[in-house]
């Protein structure tokens, strides 16, 4: 944060300098005064307008029963209390938001990369695609991908099927689902724990290798390959073996399997094109900041292109690109809250329309609400200052 | 340094034409798209899945289209694959104006094109000087300039007030404007009298005559609840930057100020407002404004969605102030409290105006993503560009029609904001050309 | 991959090249035997830098033929490997590695081109660390450094390479004055001990008292050609008179 504002005239003059300072406790008491002033009043005003309409205050609503049903959430609901409807709707923002973190981060590397493309088609078309996406309002997009792409689709009676395992429909995308509990659980477990395990093996060959040299380490293609043998073998064995719970139809609609409902699909996509445009110019901007001098002394030392690019380009590029990308995905999580315009069951809609107009708590709903999106953008743009102190290269 | 022998001239070689295969259009061919398998590859399939993509997308919004029709089902029976564009050209009125009365439409065509009496020396390069003080002025009086043309109505002292002092800035501008450029005509030497010497008789003068004329100046009342479509979306916006950009300075000097009481408080309300979605601002600011406020004091939900809209811009703006306040150097202030400058007038005269310049472009950014941003207004039910694009496919007419008119909004948007954002990148090339060549960092 | 061995580092022979249609370098040729200290000069523009790009494949040529230690430039990435190996680059910028240690700055290449094992590489490096006399920063990152112990660490990340032609791109021109000589100290140092080097460098003081020989060029040609002395005391070419005055005027 920034610094000194001069004070008037110099001096040092002790006189002068109590008057600075009495002059700022002057100032801070008006201001407090107003402030306590303002507050008083708006906290006499609401008291007053809810004991005119009738409204009851106080947190103490959380525990009553909620009555409505919730169209679809990732957390296991029936018709349960207010507090419930409250972290069925952070569940289901925080999925949405995870998923499309995840697409983001990926679509985004892969638009950045095609703008910094040798190949000229490559380069204007991820450049349109940007601009396009760049231009115009989320909630349009939204609107677009719901309205435009993910309604169109059939009925689940012609629903698209997929190797007879998934189904698009109108009603939403249907995956099968398998019941984790029991030997196969297990099986599956200890394949990822094998995977993990073979993943550190080959890291620490790495780290060995630049220890001790190419000779005494040498590389071992074929045996790095056949470790992953066993993990797989195991997967697919659970695979051959789980309960699967596949989406069949039943009468009008689709049933077992998992499902998410078309809005879910619309918000992903959607989020996931949006930001993927604004974090593409991120990437290109942090690969295209490293400047050509590391380029030529990469090459001039000798080392080859993929060489050069994995040890000093991205290096030095990632340093400029994680900080945006991770406001990126803080603006994600905001914009989730967009989701609310095509009915996806999400914190906005479940609690702050639904629960708030059966309630009529509506400034214990508020705070709830605004607590929980400052909490998780205040904690992840705190972690990312604390990287960025961690992570700077010494000054002099 | 004496040389016994003449020198011996040096004849330079005549430039040379490079050989064939360092230019042409079989080169470049050779070099961007066919370097490689692969690239020849991807090229090809880009260059025929993109041209599919583009001719279905002609054909049904030009070739097939329908451009006049009285009902869904017409355009569907005359041309079904094609885009049925009649449903818009119908609703032009409604997706401009909103329900603005039809009879007085000219009142808004005419603010909006007297936004040009404002803006216009923003356009000529001779007055670049005077283009923080355009902004500003425009920003911040405009509005009070417009008020009487699109709402009507009665109002109170400080709305005549306002639309009075807009006057005279409009006055005041010309004569800058005037003096700049013509500054031997008479008409120049009279600006700048008044503008100079002739301030202390203008400006009252000016004053009483301007509020005589807000006076005079009584149009029917049109509720806010008429308005909508692109002419809301822009008022919201416009209000929106309006209150921005003193709200961002005021917050930001908070945040700078010594006083921990006023730099906490001002820490706390940005770090909230941007970290909360703008649909919990307007939900809140529709939901909760009710109960805050006696009954006496109501508004009606457009002043309330735009109440939430300038809080949460303040917080914003006070970010890109912080930026272009740290650009300028240390050595402003240091100057200015060498030449015993207190704080006011250390920020009125010396660092705002600076900092202000280099902040132009990142105004204008912040008008552009306000404007994508005034859709949200929608979600509450306020009729902005977007819903009543929504509405004409709940038109008994034109039931089921959405693709379309989403489509034409996008358009529209596109539009609007390519073009403003192409316009902000050259005037920041313009401006920092400027600044390396001055007296700046 | 040809290789001809009649003892010339550096052989160019009628080398032209173009940027798209603008003639940079017309119809050079010159040759640098071992042991040779040859300083180029120029204004900027003259193509200096250019030509001293051409000699390791940073910039291609067009016309003409270059051959580093008997092995021929072509556009072979075998032929480009060989060279690199030969040649050693130290750029105005230093264009240090900011992420990596001085030590890791040193040792990538060894490690990652050469496959050495570390404890070798780190050897070989603190090696010429301590020749540039900066061994004592091996494990600060260029950012805590000064230009002047940047460039030497540059100056040792292509000696670590043991090349057998140095090729320096104005290695004091990004440099404070007072730091100036550090560098230069280090250079004539290295010519002391025999390295073949191609010096761009505004230094007359360093190029009559290092170089054993001096090339003028204008305009992307060779002017002027002789031993410092000859040159800079009595320039036999009008273009070459002008230049110099104009550098003694400005010094």
């Amino acid at each position: 944060m920034n610094t000194a504002i001069p004070s008037k005239g110099s001096g040092g003059l002790r006189a002068l300098l109590n008057q600075r300072k009495s002059r700022a406790v002057i100032i801070q008491g008006l201001f407090l005064g107003a402030l306590l002033y303002t507050v008083w009043f708006i906290v006499s005003t609401t008291a007053h307008n809810l004991t005119e309409r009738n409204m009851a205050s106080g947190f103490g609503f959380l525990l009553q029963k909620a009555g409505f049903d919730i169209s679809w959430s990732i957390l296991p609901y029936d018709k349960g209390t207010y507090l419930q409807v409250f972290f069925v709707g952070i569940g289901n923002t925080l999925i949405l938001s995870a998923a499309g973190i995840v697409a983001t981060t990926i679509l985004g590397f892969v638009v950045g990369l095609a703008r910094l493309s040798r190949n000229y088609i490559a380069r204007t078309l991820a450049g349109i695609f940007v601009e396009m996406v760049r231009n115009t309002p989320l909630l349009l997009q939204i609107l677009f991908w719901y309205i435009v792409v993910f309604s169109q689709l059939p009925g689940p009676r012609q629903s698209f099927g997929v190797f007879g395992l998934m189904e698009f429909n109108n009603r939403g995308f249907y995956f099968p689902a398998a019941d984790l509990t029991g030997l196969v659980g297990w099986l599956v477990l200890a394949a990822v724990l094998l995977l993990i395990a073979v993943l550190f093996l080959w890291r620490h060959d790495r780290k060995r290798r630049a220890q001790l040299g190419r000779d005494a380490v040498p590389f071992r293609p074929w045996r790095d390959r056949a470790l992953l043998v066993l993990p797989v073998v195991m997967l697919a064995a659970a695979a051959w073996q789980a309960p699967w719970d596949l989406p069949r139809l039943d009468g009008f609609n689709f049933s077992g399997g998992w499902s998410v409902p078309p809005s879910f699909c619309a918000a992903l996509v959607a989020l996931t094109v949006n930001h993927a445009a604004f974090m593409a110019e991120n990437v290109r901007a942090g690969v295209q900041s490293v400047p050509s001098g590391q380029h030529e002394a990469g090459f001039a030392i000798g080392l080859h292109p993929s060489q050069r690019m994995r040890r000093i380009v991205i290096p030095q590029a990632l340093r400029t690109i994680v900080p945006p990308t991770i406001l990126t995905w803080i603006t994600l999580i905001k914009n989730s809250s967009l989701a609310v315009a095509i009915g996806y069951p999400e914190l906005i809609s479940v609690f702050m329309q639904t629960s708030l107009n059966q309630s009529g708590r509506a400034i214990e709903i508020v705070v709830m609400v605004m607590a929980f999106y400052s909490v998780v953008c205040l904690a992840i743009s705190g972690g990312l200052n604390l990287y960025n102190r961690r992570v700077q290269i010494a000054e002099r | 340094m004496d040389q016994p022998s003449p020198p011996r001239i040096f004849t330079p070689r005549s430039a040379e034409a490079p050989p064939e295969q360092v230019v042409g259009v079989q080169l470049w061919l050779r070099r961007n798209l066919f370097y490689s398998p692969g690239s020849t590859v991807f090229t090809l399939l880009a260059l025929t899945f993109t041209a599919m993509i583009v001719w279905s997308f002609v054909d049904w919004a030009f070739v097939k289209a329908v451009w006049v029709a009285d009902s869904r089902k017409e355009c569907q029976l005359t041309s079904p694959g094609g885009a049925c564009w009649a449903a818009i050209i119908e609703w032009r009125k409604g997706i401009v104006y909103g329900r603005y009365p039809v009879e007085h439409l000219w009142r808004v065509n005419l603010t909006f094109g007297c936004l040009a009496l404002w803006l216009w020396p923003m356009a000529v390069p001779r007055l670049a000087a005077l283009r923080p003080y355009v902004l500003v002025t425009t920003v911040l009086l405009f509005p009070f300039f417009a008020l009487p043309f699109l709402s009507g109505g009665a109002r109170g002292l400080v709305g005549q007030a306002g639309f009075a002092l807009s006057l005279m800035g409009l006055v005041a501008l010309w004569s800058a404007a005037l003096a700049a450029l013509w500054p031997r005509s008479g008409a120049g030497r009279r600006a700048a009298w008044v503008l100079g010497e002739g301030r202390r008789i203008a400006l009252p003068l000016g004053f009483v005559l301007a509020f005589a004329i807000s006076w005079q100046l009584a149009l029917p009342h049109v509720s806010t609840n008429l308005w909508g479509g692109l002419f809301l979306t822009l008022v919201i916006a416009g209000v929106g930057i309006s209150a921005a950009l003193p709200g961002g300075v005021l917050l930001e000097l908070a945040r700078r100020s010594q006083m921990p009481l006023i730099r906490y408080t001002a820490i706390v309300f940005i770090e909230v407002f941007r970290s909360v979605p703008l649909i919990t601002v307007l939900f809140m600011a529709v939901t909760l404004m009710p109960l805050f406020l006696p009954v006496s004091w109501q508004l009606d939900k457009l002043m309330q969605a735009i109440i939430g809209i300038c809080l949460f811009s303040s917080a914003y703006m006070a970010e890109n102030v912080r930026a272009g306040l740290q650009a300028l150097p240390r050595g402003q202030y240091e100057a200015a409290e060498a030449l015993g400058l207190g704080y006011w007038q250390t920020m009125g005269f010396i660092i705002l105006p600076q900092g202000l310049r280099l902040m132009i472009p990142n105004i204008v950014g912040a008008f552009i993503d306000m404007l994508r941003d005034t859709t949200l207004v929608s979600i509450i039910g306020l009729y902005d560009f977007l819903l009543m694009l929504r509405a004409i496919g709940h038109d008994h007419t034109w039931l089921g029609l959405y693709v379309e008119p989403l489509v034409f909004g996008g358009l529209v948007f596109f539009v609007l904001c390519y073009a403003m954002s192409r316009a902000s990148a050259r005037l920041e090339r313009k401006l920092s050309r400027r600044w390396d060549k001055g007296g700046g960092a | 991959m040809t290789t001809d061995t009649d003892g010339k580092m550096i052989d160019v022979r009628d080398m032209c090249k173009w940027y798209g249609g603008f003639h940079a370098l017309k119809h050079i040729s010159f040759t640098v035997e071992r042991g040779d200290r040859v300083v180029i000069c120029g204004a900027s523009g003259s193509g200096k830098s250019t030509l001293l790009r051409c000699l390791n494949g940073i910039e291609k040529h067009q016309r003409g033929s270059i051959r580093i230690c008997g092995i021929t430039l072509t556009d072979k990435p075998a032929d480009i490997n060989a060279i690199l190996g030969r040649v050693g680059m130290v750029f105005q910028d230093f264009n240090l590695f900011p992420h990596l240690t001085v030590l890791e700055n040193c040792t990538l290449a060894l490690i990652e081109v050469q496959g050495l094992p570390r404890a070798e590489a780190n050897e070989l490096a603190m090696v010429q660390l301590s020749r540039v006399r900066i061994d004592d920063q091996a494990d600060k990152y260029p950012g805590q450094l000064s230009g002047g112990q940047q460039q030497r660490v540059a100056i040792a990340r292509a000696l670590c390479l043991k090349p057998e032609v140095m090729l320096f791109d104005e290695p004091t021109s990004a440099l404070d004055p007072e730091m100036v000589s550090e560098v230069l100290d280090v250079i004539t140092d290295l010519a002391a001990d025999g390295m073949t080097m191609v010096v761009l460098t505004h230094e007359m003081g360093f190029a009559r008292q290092a170089a054993n020989r001096v090339i003028y060029m204008d305009g992307g040609e060779i002017v002027e050609e002789a031993d410092p002395d000859s040159l800079f005391d009595a320039p036999q070419v009008d273009r070459t008179r002008a230049f110099l005055s104009h550098i003694l005027l400005h010094d």
